[in-house]
């Protein structure tokens, strides 16, 4: 039976949205309550600034002279509650009230909020959330064992509250729909009849590291993390390295070519470099020495090997071992060459032929080219020998990667594909009789995440007929069918049925919000088969499937795509480090950083840790190349692996080098930054955007004529600065040793560093370790502040007042057990937000459904 | 499905691959398409970009006007001698400074404005509008595509590149803005889906056909499904889905319009899969996708750079394995002179075979070169010590009548700068300026001797 929609509206929206425009009559006490404690209240601690001719922040409190004025606008009654149960209000410098009586004033607020709510009766309703560009990769490939990350053609996927899975902001616009199209058609060829087997080439580059830039005229930072007796002589974790993972699409041969620059000084003994596969030295190759005589710089080379590898993703890496050895004893390497030493060339010789040319010289550019050539030619002769640009040693950089191939390959669908789509026949094989309906009905029914109906099965059994009848090849018909399934609203949409009450989720909904919460995918087979039994609601099915879930390999994507956009740490990947000033910064360490962040994540996901570990847990997952960044010895290879971090002066994720960077500017850390960071994300009380029309900052004084801090301290004498600024700045100070890369240091240009502050509640501190001690009392708010960052993440929407009693009992609980990470995962699964269906939907006509297994 | 006579025809100029029917394409697309020929044919404005200079010694023809003899590297050029202007003498001096002389050229070639700001003082970028950005904000509004970026290195470096420059340099040469790249693309099938959608889509039309039954009923089921879907859904989620049908049916509507004019709706190529691993496939399958675009009006203004700044392109096939930059730095050695010489003539080859399938299409009264003027250069002159003046220039093609190709021009050295040759060549295309860059005016002797 098919309903009219406009009756539905009449019957279940119409009274929701009745109840906002009428609220039902205030009681009297509540009246009585303002009179007596609220008013006075108000008077007491907040009209010197919030009156009628200040309304400072825009709030006049003086016109909020009946119970019924408070309420006038929900969304300002809200900020009251929250700003006085924070301690942000009444400021710092005004009198603290009352403690007993702000908890009654709040209280008063809150249960009037509550009693009023159109949708206390029962959550928000989620709507139906298509796939983003994560979910539908991951998908494709549980669906169909096909893992070419198709969604990466997509365009990007719109945000909100911090997250990009939010139901609300994920639109089809035609130019996506023409790309689920496309992808679709592509995804079932495939599926079943295998990937491309056509020769691509597909070509990485990095860029060179500062200090072999040619118009860095002296080596531009000595470096830190290394020297001529204690580097990596692998080669594997010095910058210039270069590291690619790639995704061969096919069993086969691919043609590697690799090209690299850099130089030795003359004198040098020939040079290596290597390349790993998967972890293991494939292949060396010579470095030949070849410094040309005009002083031309690059020496570039490349090299070109032919591998063998399975379909997958596969590592590699080249780069130059042994570095410092072999070159001219004056530069104090080990293993000196015993090459003799060459002629040092007259630097005067070179100076007079340019000066020659400047008389040459008409043309008014011409010269003054000229002339800024001798110059710096002078400034060259003018350095000793070892600096001098066309003698000194900056090392050596792979600069280019190509993958070419496959050299030859016969296209045939992998066994993983197979697996997944043959549940009877085999591809270009014989098909017993009724086989393609086993076939459609599995993978409708796992594409779908829930039973089929016998009408839905027929109808793509029909698309499957007329598609082998064109072609006359059954697996033509499957895949016209695959395609169907995945262009089809049921695939790319969750769309959540209802029978129009609060009650339970529906258990295949209820899988599915279990999946795509923790492995940002698609339900499994036990999944769906405990959804199919009906048993997933019943707490110790539901407790052991996310045990079970939060065990699987799959449940990385919780580290990846909750923790990547809740800490922020995904934008260490658009981070571009100023090369003068953090000269390297490369994308292998980049890629590092974000590695070390989310294996932090999964260890307290994984061995369930308290959440508070994340303030400060002393542990830390390391390869050599950020050990050798973070100053701490005994780490080496490419292999993460846990470190104690006792005594190294970093914990916890503050003081990782992801968070550091993604909270910097690209040439200098900034307190305001890092200290909102802070308020987001630890803290949970975001600061208002800034008032438009605010002087900045001046950059160029900053580590010159000003420090930081006096510049930023200038900045908070304005009062329109300070309210924010003085939540901000004192926190981003406690990381100031860690520069905007998170490198540790003591000084910022001539200036010492400074990392002690005076937080507004008037605590002091010195240094981040301090600071985390502070910020680690705030249990609660930390652990209220993850939970509905993780709450919005689950349910694709932003926090309404209608979650808040699950919220604080979820905190509660969570306080109970020592803040275990799982007591507030299971928590969340448990919550009435997450177990309980929309209100607001009509009943789905029912439809009979068939049996698929 | 049936096959005009006149498709027929139009798939003899196809190289290699037939004639296919790419489904769907955009509804902006289809009056230009549906056009009747009788139209006045536009002139369309390319720049195809060399990186690393050129050796001028093998490249300046001797002699000037309408006797000038080909050299070594123009050689390719031959059979289009009365299809091409070379022009001696232009200059670009905004590129001259101390180190990063390949940021500078990149950053000049188009705009003939210096890069900024000073090397390494901060990775923002200031520059101005390109001269083919000025034409594409001019005209574009007239074509689907209001310009084309192609590219044949793809992977855009990061952070500062070459003299502490921002790498926005090297990796663009199209500014529309003073801050704003236009980035070329140089995946072939991207590009093939910026000209008509991503479909994929076959020569053969027995399996075209297949295949546009298929989507056909693919696209069936879920218009049913979604309506059927529809009706069991709250107001919300109503939203959400009617947008998505809103887009099914967008997809519908130009999938059946193009099947009622499917004789006009020919994509002149086939949809690419990648990047092709030879560098020659790659050059020529751009290539061919420009001379698309300006065959069916897709666009008028396009850049095509055969490589970036400072290129360390390998070119296997010329049977040495020397990387290009490295070898223009050939401190005067013959060995390294005479390999990049023979890149210059490979690149120019690849250049002879745009120019030649230009001159093969029927455009209007002529043929599509006759309507087209390519400019083909590199921005530095000797690359051995980065001079920005008297640079390589070639334009092909008689801008519809505009030009007077067949000759060698020389104007005064350095003191012509670049930009008073685009300013000119701008009004050929109805776009009038009175400045771009750092030009003076304009060049003359494009029409005359």
């Amino acid at each position: 039976m098919k309903r009219n929609p406009r009756l539905i509206w009449a019957l279940v929206v119409v009274p929701l949205f009745c109840l906002g425009d009428e609220t039902p009559t205030m009681p009297e006490a509540t009246s009585a309550a303002f009179t007596k404690s609220v008013q006075p209240f108000f008077a007491k601690n907040c009209l010197v600034c919030h009156n009628s001719k200040l309304k400072t922040s825009g709030l006049d409190l003086e016109a909020y002279n009946t119970a019924t004025a408070v309420f006038q606008d929900r969304g300002e009654a809200e900020k009251i509650v929250d700003r006085l149960r924070s301690g942000q209000m009444p400021p710092k410098g005004r009198p603290r009230p009352d403690d007993a009586e702000l908890k009654l004033v709040a209280g008063w607020i809150d249960a009037e909020l509550d009693r009023t709510d159109p949708l206390t009766k029962g959550p928000l309703p989620a709507l139906a959330r298509r796939l983003n560009r994560v979910e539908y990769n991951n998908t494709v490939r549980d669906l169909l064992g096909i893992e070419t990350q198709p969604a990466d053609d997509f365009p990007p996927d719109d945000s909100a509250f911090g997250f990009d899975n939010i139901a609300k902001v994920l639109s089809v616009s035609p130019l996506l729909m023409e790309k689920y199209m496309v992808a679709a058609e592509k995804i079932a060829h495939v599926a079943v009849f295998g990937p491309d087997t056509r020769s691509l080439t597909t070509t990485y580059q990095q860029a060179l590291p500062r200090r072999m830039e040619t118009t860095n005229l002296v080596l531009v930072k000595p470096p830190t993390d290394y020297s001529m007796t204690d580097y990596d002589i692998t080669g594997l974790s010095m910058p210039g390295s270069f590291h690619v993972t790639h995704r061969f699409p096919v069993d086969g041969e691919y043609d590697i070519r690799m090209a690299g620059a850099g130089y030795r000084p003359p004198g040098s003994e020939i040079g290596v470099m290597t390349l790993w596969l998967d972890g293991k030295q494939i292949k060396s190759f010579d470095v030949l020495i070849d410094v040309p005589a005009t002083g031309f710089e690059y020496r570039p080379d490349h090299w070109d090997l032919r591998i063998k590898v399975t379909a997958g993703e596969h590592t590699l890496v080249a780069a130059f071992p042994r570095q410092f050895e072999g070159l001219p004893p004056l530069y104090g390497g080990p293993n000196p060459s015993k090459l003799p030493i060459s002629r040092e060339r007259d630097p005067a010789i070179g100076i007079r032929h340019l000066e020659e040319d400047i008389a040459k010289q008409t043309v008014p550019e011409l010269i003054e080219r000229a002339k800024l050539e001798v110059e710096r030619a002078k400034q060259q002769a003018a350095l000793p020998i070892t600096l001098r640009k066309e003698s000194a040693f900056p090392g050596m950089s792979m600069t280019q990667m190509e993958v070419i191939g496959p050299v030859s390959s016969v296209q045939h669908p992998s066994p993983a594909s197979i697996a997944k789509i043959y549940i009877c026949g085999q591809p270009g094989g014989a098909h017993p009789a009724g086989c393609e309906r086993k076939i459609i009905a599995n993978l409708a029914r796992r594409a779908y995440r829930r039973a089929v109906s016998t009408e839905e099965i027929n109808q793509l059994v029909a698309i499957f007929a007329a598609g082998q009848k064109r072609s006359g090849s059954f697996d033509d018909g499957i895949a016209v069918a695959l395609n169907t399934i995945l262009v089809s609203p049921d695939f790319l949409f969750r769309i959540e049925k209802s029978d129009g009450s609060t009650s339970a989720a529906g258990e295949y909904e209820l899988a599915s919000r279990l999946a795509y919460f923790l492995w940002s995918s698609m339900p499994d087979e036990a999944l769906l088969q405990a959804a199919e039994q009906g048993n997933l609601h019943k707490p110790e099915v539901l407790n052991a499937q996310v045990r079970r879930m939060l065990a699987d390999p799959k449940a990385h994507a919780l580290a990846e795509n909750f923790s990547g956009q809740w800490l922020e740490t995904r934008r260490v990947k658009s981070a571009h480090p100023d090369r003068e000033r953090y000269p390297d910064f490369d994308d292998y360490l980049g890629a590092s950083m974000i590695q070390e962040t989310q294996l932090f994540v999964q260890e307290v996901v994984q061995k369930d840790r308290g959440v508070l570990d994340f303030i400060d847990g002393p542990y830390a997952f390391l390869n050599e190349r950020l050990a050798r960044h973070y100053g701490i010895k005994g780490v080496s290879g490419t292999e993460f692996r846990r470190v104690d971090l006792t005594g190294t002066g970093r914990s916890g994720i503050l003081t990782e080098a992801s968070v550091l960077t993604a909270s910097s500017y690209g040439n200098r850390t900034s307190p305001v930054l890092r200290g909102k960071w802070i308020l987001d994300n630890i803290l949970n009380s975001p600061p208002p955007p800034p008032p438009p029309n605010v002087p900045s900052l001046d950059e160029s004084a900053v580590g010159a004529s000003a420090s930081l801090r006096e510049q930023l301290e200038q900045h908070r004498k304005s009062a329109l600065c300070s309210s924010c600024h003085s939540r901000m700045d004192p926190l981003g100070f406690g990381f100031e040793n860690y520069d905007a890369i998170g490198s540790w240091r003591t000084q910022d240009g001539k200036f010492a560093i400074d990392s002690s502050g005076v937080l507004p509640s008037g605590q002091t501190f010195r240094g981040a370790d301090e600071l985390k001690v502070i910020l680690k009392q705030q249990k609660d708010i930390f652990s209220q502040g993850l939970t509905e960052k993780l709450l919005t993440y689950a349910l694709g929407r932003g926090m309404e007042r209608s979650d808040r009693q699950a919220i604080r009992q979820l905190v509660a609980q969570a306080a109970v057990n020592n803040y275990k990470f799982s007591s507030l995962l299971l928590g969340i699964v448990d919550s009435p937000p997450f177990l309980r269906q929309r209100p607001a939907t009509a009943l789905a006509a029912a439809v009979r459904t068939e049996g698929t297994r | 499905m049936m096959i005009t006579r006149k498709h027929l025809q139009r798939r003899t100029f196809l190289r290699g691959v037939g004639a296919s029917i790419a489904l769907p394409m955009l509804d902006a697309m289809v009056p230009a398409f549906a056009a009747p020929a009788t139209r006045k044919s536009p002139v369309r404005l390319a720049f195809v970009y060399v990186p690393n200079g050129m050796i001028m010694q093998n490249w300046t023809p001797k002699g000037v006007g309408k006797d000038f003899e080909f050299t070594r590297i123009l050689k390719p050029l031959e059979p289009f001698r009365e299809d091409m202007l070379v022009l001696t003498g232009l200059s670009h001096l905004k590129g001259e400074g101390v180190g990063g002389d390949h940021a500078r050229a990149s950053a000049t070639y188009l705009t003939g404005v210096g890069p900024g700001p000073k090397p390494a003082a901060s990775s923002d970028v200031e520059i101005d509008i390109s001269v083919d950005q000025v034409a594409a904000q001019a005209i574009g509004s007239q074509t689907r595509l209001p310009s084309l970026e192609l590219g044949l290195e793809a992977a855009p470096m990061v952070g500062s590149c070459d003299g502490g420059f921002s790498c926005a340099y090297m990796n663009n040469m199209s500014w529309r803005d003073a801050k704003t790249p236009v980035p070329p693309e140089t995946n072939p099938r991207l590009a093939f889906e910026r000209l008509y959608g991503g479909f994929e889509s076959n020569s053969n039309p027995a399996i075209q056909e297949r295949i546009n039954g298929n989507r056909k009923s693919v696209l069936d089921y879920v218009n049913g499904r979604t309506q059927q879907l529809l009706g069991t859904l709250g107001p919300s989620d109503r939203l959400k889905i009617d947008e998505y049908l809103t887009s099914i049916r967008d997809i519908e509507k130009r999938i059946s319009k193009n099947e009622h004019e499917n004789q006009q709706l020919v994509p002149t190529v086939e949809k690419p899969t990648g990047i092709p691993t030879s560098f020659v496939d790659h050059a020529r399958l751009m290539a061919d996708l420009l001379v698309a675009a300006f065959q069916s009006d897709v666009t008028r203004v396009s850049t095509l750079l055969f490589g970036k700044e400072a290129s360390t392109r390998v070119y296997p096939e010329l049977g040495f394995s020397d990387s290009h930059h490295p070898v223009t730095h050939h401190r005067g050695r013959p060995e390294l002179i005479e390999k990049t010489v023979k890149i210059e003539c490979h690149h120019l080859e690849q250049f002879a075979y745009f120019v030649k399938r230009l001159k093969s299409i029927q455009d209007g009264d002529g043929t599509l070169l006759d309507h087209s003027m390519i400019v083909y250069g590199s921005a530095m002159s000797e690359p051995n010590n980065h001079l920005h003046y008297n640079i390589p220039v070639l334009v092909l093609g008689r801008g519809d009548g505009s030009l007077k190709p067949g000759r060698h021009v020389v104007y005064p050295s350095p003191k012509t700068p670049m930009t008073n040759l685009y300013v000119t060549l701008l009004d050929r295309m109805g776009v009038h300026i009175d400045k771009l860059g750092d030009s003076t005016g304009r060049v003359e002797h494009l029409t005359d001797i």
